[in-house]
């Protein structure tokens, strides 16, 4: 009997012995946290065969380099429907401003900031049409039409320029291809309206009566 | 996969020329083999309720003969183990031996049978998982007319998904919520759904207990803002931990997944999981055949059975061939970023690294890989 209870005092010990060698990380590579895991693991990182080329379709995209960052945005000239703007303003605005001139652009209503901070010529060139014009007076290509919005809206262009605002186009594998401000935002009216929600599940308002 | 490597008895109910004196191998003939072949006929659904039925809350299909029947278990357990299987055989046997049916309902009885028999996904080989999937797409194909296609791509080397949350762009309109429901194949009948949108007062904090996840008024209301909660894709998934059966696990890439055939229906998981990030199927999913997504992952969007555990598995189907998830796809705002953490120019990488980041309960070491920020 006592024999017995040597014995397992000593199996007691031993499992206790090899508990203090094995207990700490029970799992095969295990990290301390997942920010350790990703920072380990990105350090070997060399790119995958997964592309989400075939997933931008046919949009019309050009490339432009922010910062540090490349990436691809959608082409915007020829989506635009009365472009190029000279074929109708042939003379600079101030020499076509009459009242026997038919009037353009009737459906468009100018909300964005108020009338102080803004008007039409704060973004269109009056001298050429075909441009846009930054606050210094500047041409500035309606391709690259963010270079007219992060003049003000600074933060929202760091936080695109990253990824952290906008909508991806195609899929999240390179090549990054990402909207850019007016395919959201209409420049002339930026803000949204509110709406209906897309659902309403009515089995959950009867499990919760 | 060839035959040799199989780890079942198998049957070659469907293939002709194995024996030229008829379709069935019993041995006789003339006159077939059965002494009324009719008469102990069951229909598809009879069948698979009827197996279902016999092995509901066990282990309902096991990694090959021996792996079934050589472990110990109680009386009960085995007989009702037998049942299932025998189950399987007499409908394979009746359906073999009899001279009306035809070469197709042969068909679906081996399938049948190699399905009851296969082994759990997380163990096969890349070949066992072809078969597999080719089984189940021929399986819907005789019983439905219809052809899916069904994936098993493995995990890509160098790819860990994550996923990032901006809660001050989302409006809560939830067109999240219908493009998961459409792309995952749920439960029309219990409108199952993956993702909550909780609507959350200001100035509150993270009160889920007075948060409203199925709120009906134009949104954005004001004095609220919106966070969605789904399947976080742990790093150490408590779900995993508990699962008696190892019916779901992490893939290399960070996805959680659920191998449905293998779940016995416990719902360890759904009581484990801190973030009710899994959901249960009580009654057998129903899906308007018109609204089925034909593209589908093994461990994805497939139709799951009744008593099986589901979640959101980042759209496995969709990830990794490298579309975005339908959510992120689906959300106007660009609220929701996916991509690959492990990838330094990833714009999800850009987001944990610029942004001011933070997860749900992250007190609880499950590591999530979703992370939620602000503007």
């Amino acid at each position: 009997m006592k024999n017995n209870i040597d014995i397992m005092s000593k199996i007691v010990c031993f499992s206790f012995f090899l508990l203090a060698f094995f207990s700490c990380k029970h799992h095969e590579n295990e990290y301390h946290s997942i920010t350790d895991k990703i920072e380990a693991e990105s350090k070997n990182y060399h790119g995958t065969s997964i592309s989400s080329e075939a997933y931008i379709g046919d949009i019309k995209t050009i490339e432009i380099t922010e910062g540090m960052h490349t990436f691809l945005i959608p082409e915007r000239k020829s989506q635009i429907k009365s472009y190029a703007c000279t074929e109708c303003h042939t003379k600079p605005l101030t020499q076509m401003q009459s009242k026997d001139l038919k009037k353009a652009h009737w459906d468009i209503k100018l909300d964005h900031a108020n009338a102080n901070t803004m008007n039409c010529v704060t973004c269109h060139n009056p001298d050429n049409t075909d441009d846009l014009k930054s606050l210094t007076g500047k041409s500035i290509d309606f391709n690259n039409s963010h270079n007219l919005c992060s003049q003000c809206h600074t933060k929202q262009f760091e936080d695109w320029k990253g990824g952290a605002h906008g909508k991806r186009i195609g899929g999240w594998a390179p090549p990054r291809a990402s909207m850019t401000c007016v395919n959201c935002h209409n420049p002339h009216k930026p803000h949204f309206e509110s709406r209906w929600p897309a659902r309403f599940n009515t089995q959950k308002v009867k499990e919760r009566e | 996969m060839s035959d040799n490597n199989k780890k079942w008895f198998s049957l070659n109910l469907a293939r002709k020329a194995h024996k030229s004196t008829g379709s069935c191998n019993c041995g006789k003939t003339s006159g077939g083999c059965g002494t009324s072949s009719n008469s102990h006929h069951m229909t598809d659904d009879e069948f698979a309720a009827a197996a279902i039925n016999a092995s509901i809350g066990e282990e309902r299909t096991k990694d090959g003969f021996e792996q079934v029947f050589d472990v110990k278990m109680d009386r009960r357990t085995a007989f009702k183990k037998l049942t299932a299987s025998l189950l399987i055989g007499a409908g394979a046997v009746s359906t073999s031996c009899s001279v009306i049916s035809g070469d197709e309902s042969k068909e679906k009885a081996q399938i049948d049978w190699e399905e009851q028999f296969k082994g759990n996904y997380k163990l096969m080989t890349d070949e066992e998982k072809e078969a597999t999937v080719d089984r189940l797409v021929r399986s819907y194909q005789l019983r439905t007319g219809k052809t899916i296609s069904m994936s098993s791509k493995n995990a890509e080397e160098d790819v860990l998904f994550g996923y990032a949350f901006n809660i001050s762009k989302c409006q809560g309109y939830m067109d999240c919520v219908n493009a998961c429901v459409e792309e995952n194949n749920q439960d029309r009948d219990s409108q199952m759904q993956y993702i909550r949108i909780h609507e959350m007062k200001d100035g509150k904090g993270f009160n889920f207990n007075e948060a409203d996840d199925n709120y009906y008024h134009e949104v954005p209301a004001q004095g609220h803002f919106y966070m969605g909660t789904q399947c976080f894709h742990c790093d150490n998934p408590p779900c995993v931990e508990v699962c008696p059966v190892q019916a779901t696990w992490r893939e290399d890439d960070g996805l959680v997944v659920v191998d449905y055939d293998w779940c016995v229906g416990c719902r360890y998981c759904m009581a484990a999981c801190p973030y009710d990030g899994r959901r249960f199927n009580w009654s057998k999913p129903e899906v308007p055949e018109a609204e089925i997504n034909h593209n589908q992952h093994y461990l994805g969007n497939r139709m799951r059975k009744k008593g099986v555990m589901e979640k959101c598995t980042f759209c496995v189907q969709r990830s990794r061939a490298g579309k975005n998830p339908a959510c992120v796809e689906a959300c106007p705002t660009g609220a929701r970023i996916f991509g690959n953490l492990l990838d330094p120019n990833s714009t999800i990488r850009w987001v944990l690294e610029n942004k001011k980041v933070f997860r749900l309960k992250e007190d609880l070491g499950t590591e999530p890989k979703f992370w939620y920020f602000m503007d």
